[in-house]
C-alpha cells in the first residue's frame, strides 16, 4: 500500500522490527531510548531488547517516573535528545601545538561514523530540522563539525500513541504525527507495526526485512485514529499566531520580574532543550603548555558569565536571563531562522527543578 | 556533503611594529594581505588562553593595525607581543561603516576611550572622501589614556578634531569635560551622518543630544561591544535582541537597535 512516504508501506511483526534493527545495526551506530538509572535515555544500543519497550514515562513539571504498561513503543521521548550526539556537550575543534616559536593548528573534524536515530519522535525530528537550520542552512559559515556528525544519519521515526502532561507539540505544530524528514516511520497498531518508507535509504533497509506484509487501508485508518487520540490528550497551551509580536510588545512587562522568585538559573532547561545551541569555546592545555585543545562546550544564557563584556555581565538579573531565553525561543529565533526555537517537547518543564512551566509563562507574559 | 571550510582555523602574521600608546595599551602592526573594511574586527588568539574580538584600527599596505588594551585574560597575553613575534587570528568579521552614506553631507564621528580604535580607520578614510564637513569628537578619561597622540597634529590640520579629557591635567591645555558638552555646542546640519563608538552610557547620552538637535537617528550608526565568542553567528553570546552582534553588526543603524540597546539587560 502506498503511504504518504516515498514508497510502499508494510506491516511488520515484532520479529520484523527486530530484523529491521539488526539490518540497521549492520551499517550504523544505533542510538535508541534505553532504560538507564530509572530514566529513558538516548544511548547507543546493541539489541532491540535494550529499548524500554512496554515502559511509559509519566511526566509533570519537575517530575518524571517510569512505569510498566501493555504494548511496545509506549513511551514518548528520552530525557536527553539527539543534540548530545550531533552537538556534543564537549567537542574538540582544533589542536594547537607549539613548535619552536610557531603554532601549528590541526582541525579535529569528528570521525565520520554514520548514526541511526532508532525511534525518534515528531517533536525531536522538528528539533533536528531546527538545528540543521542553525548550524548549516541559515549560517554564513556552515559548521563542518555538525555537518560531519550529521552526514549519513539514518532517521527511523515513531509516531506517538501517548503524550505526557508536559508534551505540547500540538501547540507548536510539530506533532504528534511525523510528517517529513524520516527514512522510515513506524506506527504501532493493534496487529503490528505500520512501517512507511520516506527515502531511498529507508527503502534499501526495509528490503532486507523478510517478516513483513503489505499494509492495507485499514492500517492507515487505525494510524489516523491513534494520532487523533494522542492529539486530543494535549490541550492547546497557547496561541502561536501573533505570539512573536505580542512578546516584543511585552518586553517591559512587570511579570518578567516574578520569575526571579522561582528560577534558580540552574541551566537545566537549556541542557534538556533539543534546540538550545549556545556554546563556549574553552582551552584545554597540557601540563607542559606545549599543546592546547580548543574545545566547544555547551553554554547557557542562564550562566552568570554568558553575556559578560569586560568582566561585567550585561544580564545581571536572573529574570533578564529568563527573558532572553524565552524571547529567543518564541520571538528572536523567528527573525533569525524563520521558525520557532521551541518544538513543544516539554523537557524544560519536566526537568526544571522548581517546576517552571514555559506554557504558563508564555500565557502570562503574552496573553494575560 | 562537500568539505566545509573550518571557521575556527587561525592564521599567523608577523608583528612588524609595536607602539606603546599608554599604560597597558599597545598598537601592533601585523603583516598580512587579508582584505578588510573599516569597522570590521578580528578574533585575536593567545595560545592556551583563548580569543578576544579586537577592532581593526587601520589597514595599511601589507599590514593590519590592532590596538589592544590589556584588560582581559586574552589581551593580557597579547600585549606581551614584541616585534618579530607572531600574532594569530581569524577574521575579518562583521559589517563596516557605510561611509558613502555621508558623501556630500556632514560626517560627525564620536569616539569614547578605546572606541577611537574603531573609528580611526574610517576617519582617516573620510579625510579623502567627498564629505562636506568632517567633525571628530574624541573623549578620553584622562591625559594618560590618550591614544594615537602622533596622529593628532595631522588630523587637526585638516578637519575639526576636538579632544576632551574627563580630568584636568597640568600637561593638557585643551578641553576638559564630557564629550556631550562639546556636542551640545556644535552646530550641525539636520542630515548629518554620525558614526559613534564608545562606552554604552556615552553613546546613549550623545543620542539624547543629537535628538534634541533634530538629527535623524536613521543617520546614526553605532559600533556595539559585546561578548563575541565564535564570531560566526552560532554560539549565542553576543545576542542583543534579535541580532547577533558578530554577524549583523558590530555596526548598527541606531534606530533599528534602539529599543534593545537602551533597554536594561537585553
Amino acid at each position: 500500500m502506498e503511504g504518504k512516504g516515498k514508497g510502499r508501506s508494510y506491516l511488520l511483526s515484532l520479529e520484523g522490527i527486530r530484523e529491521l534493527f539488526e539490518a540497521l545495526k549492520d551499517g550504523y551506530i544505533v542510538l535508541a531510548p534505553k532504560l538507564r538509572d530509572g530514566l529513558i535515555a538516548l544511548s547507543e544500543v546493541q539489541s532491540l531488547e535494550e529499548l524500554p519497550l512496554g515502559y511509559r514515562n509519566i511526566e509533570a513539571p519537575g517530575f518524571c517516573v517510569i512505569e510498566k504498561v501493555e504494548g511496545y513503543f509506549t513511551y514518548t521521548h528520552p530525557y536527553n535528545s539527539f543534540k548530545s550526539f550531533l552537538h556534543p556537550t564537549e567537542l574538540p575543534l582544533i589542536r594547537v601545538r607549539k613548535e619552536r616559536e610557531d603554532l601549528n593548528f590541526q582541525t579535529l573534524v569528528p570521525e565520520e561514523k554514520a548514526m541511526c536515530l532508532f525511534d525518534i519522535r515528531a517533536c525531536d525530528l522538528s528539533a533536528l530540522k531546527v538545528l540543521d537550520t542553525v548550524f548549516l542552512y541559515k549560517n554564513p559559515h556552515p559548521d563542518p563539525y555538525y555537518a560531519s556528525l550529521r552526514e549519513g544519519l539514518f532517521v527511523l521515526a515513531v509516531n506517538c500513541s501517548y503524550a505526557t502532561s508536559t508534551c505540547f507539540c500540538t501547540t507548536m505544530e510539530t506533532g504528534p504525527e511525523v510528517k517529513e524528514g524520516y527514512d522510515l516511520l513506524i506506527t504501532e497498531l493493534s496487529e503490528g507495526f505500520l512501517t512507511e518508507v520516506g527515502s531511498e535509504k529507508g527503502k534499501r533497509i526495509i528490503e532486507k526485512v523478510k517478516d513483513k506484509r503489505e499494509a492495507e487501508g485499514k492500517h492507515f485508518e487505525e494510524k489516523r485514529k491513534i494520532l487523533e487520540k494522542t492529539e486530543l490528550t494535549m490541550k492547546r497551551a497557547f496561541q502561536t499566531e501573533g505570539l512573536t509580536k505580542r512578546l516584543y510588545e511585552r518586553m517591559d512587562a512587570k511579570y518578567w520580574e516574578h520569575i526571579e522568585k522561582r528560577c534558580v538559573a540552574c541551566t537545566s532547561c537549556t541542557q534538556a532543550c533539543p534546540t538550545c545551541f549556545c556554546f563556549d569555546i574553552i582551552e584545554r592545555n597540557n601540563l607542559e603548555l606545549e599543546e592546547s585543545l580548543r574545545v566547544r562546550v555547551w553554554d547557557s544564557c542562564f550562566s552568570p558569565s554568558f553575556a559578560t563584556v569586560h568582566r561585567f555581565n550585561l544580564r545581571q538579573s536572573v529574570h533578564s536571563r529568563y527573558r532572553q531565553w524565552l524571547m529567543h525561543k518564541f520571538a528572536y529565533w523567528v527573525g533569525q531562522f524563520d521558525c520557532f526555537g521551541c518544538v513543544g517537547c516539554g523537557r524544560c518543564i519536566t526537568w526544571c527543578p522548581v517546576g517552571i512551566d514555559i506554557r504558563e509563562e508564555v500565557r502570562r507574559i503574552a496573553y494575560a | 556533503m562537500p568539505t566545509l571550510e573550518n571557521p575556527y582555523l587561525l592564521k599567523a602574521g608577523r608583528v612588524e611594529k609595536v607602539i606603546k600608546e599608554c599604560d597597558g595599551v599597545y598598537t601592533f602592526h601585523v603583516r598580512t594581505q587579508e582584505p578588510a573594511y573599516p569597522g570590521q574586527y578580528n578574533m585575536l588568539y593567545a595560545f592556551g588562553v583563548g580569543e578576544a574580538p579586537i577592532t581593526i584600527a587601520s589597514m595599511e599596505e601589507g599590514y593590519i593595525v590592532h590596538t589592544v588594551r590589556a584588560v582581559g585574560d586574552v589581551t593580557r597575553h597579547i600585549d606581551q607581543l614584541r616585534e618579530g613575534d607572531y600574532l594569530y587570528w581569524r577574521g575579518p568579521y562583521g559589517n563596516r561603516w557605510e561611509i558613502e552614506r555621508a558623501y556630500n553631507k556632514t560626517l560627525l564621528i564620536i569616539s569614547g576611550g578605546l572606541g577611537l580604535a574603531a573609528t580611526r580607520w574610517v576617519f582617516e578614510e573620510a579625510l579623502n572622501k567627498p564629505i562636506k564637513r568632517l567633525v571628530h569628537l574624541y573623549g578620553s578619561k584622562d591625559y594618560d589614556s590618550l591614544l594615537y597622540r602622533y596622529l593628532y597634529e595631522n588630523w587637526s590640520s585638516k578637519v575639526e578634531f576636538y579632544i576632551t579629557l574627563g580630568k584636568p591635567d597640568p600637561r593638557w591645555k585643551g578641553r576638559v569635560g564630557l564629550i556631550t558638552e562639546i556636542l551640545k555646542d556644535l552646530e550641525l546640519d539636520k542630515d548629518t551622518v554620525v558614526f559613534a563608538c564608545g562606552p554604552d552610557p556615552m553613546v546613549k547620552a550623545c543620542v539624547k543630544i543629537l535628538e534634541e538637535k533634530g538629527l535623524l537617528l536613521e543617520n546614526l550608526y553605532a559600533s556595539l561591544e559585546r561578548h563575541m565568542k565564535c564570531s560566526v553567528g552560532t554560539c549565542g553570546h553576543c545576542m542583543i535582541g534579535p541580532y547577533f552582534v558578530c554577524k549583523d553588526g558590530p555596526i548598527f543603524r541606531y534606530d533599528l537597535i534602539r529599543e534593545y540597546f537602551e533597554r536594561k539587560e537585553v
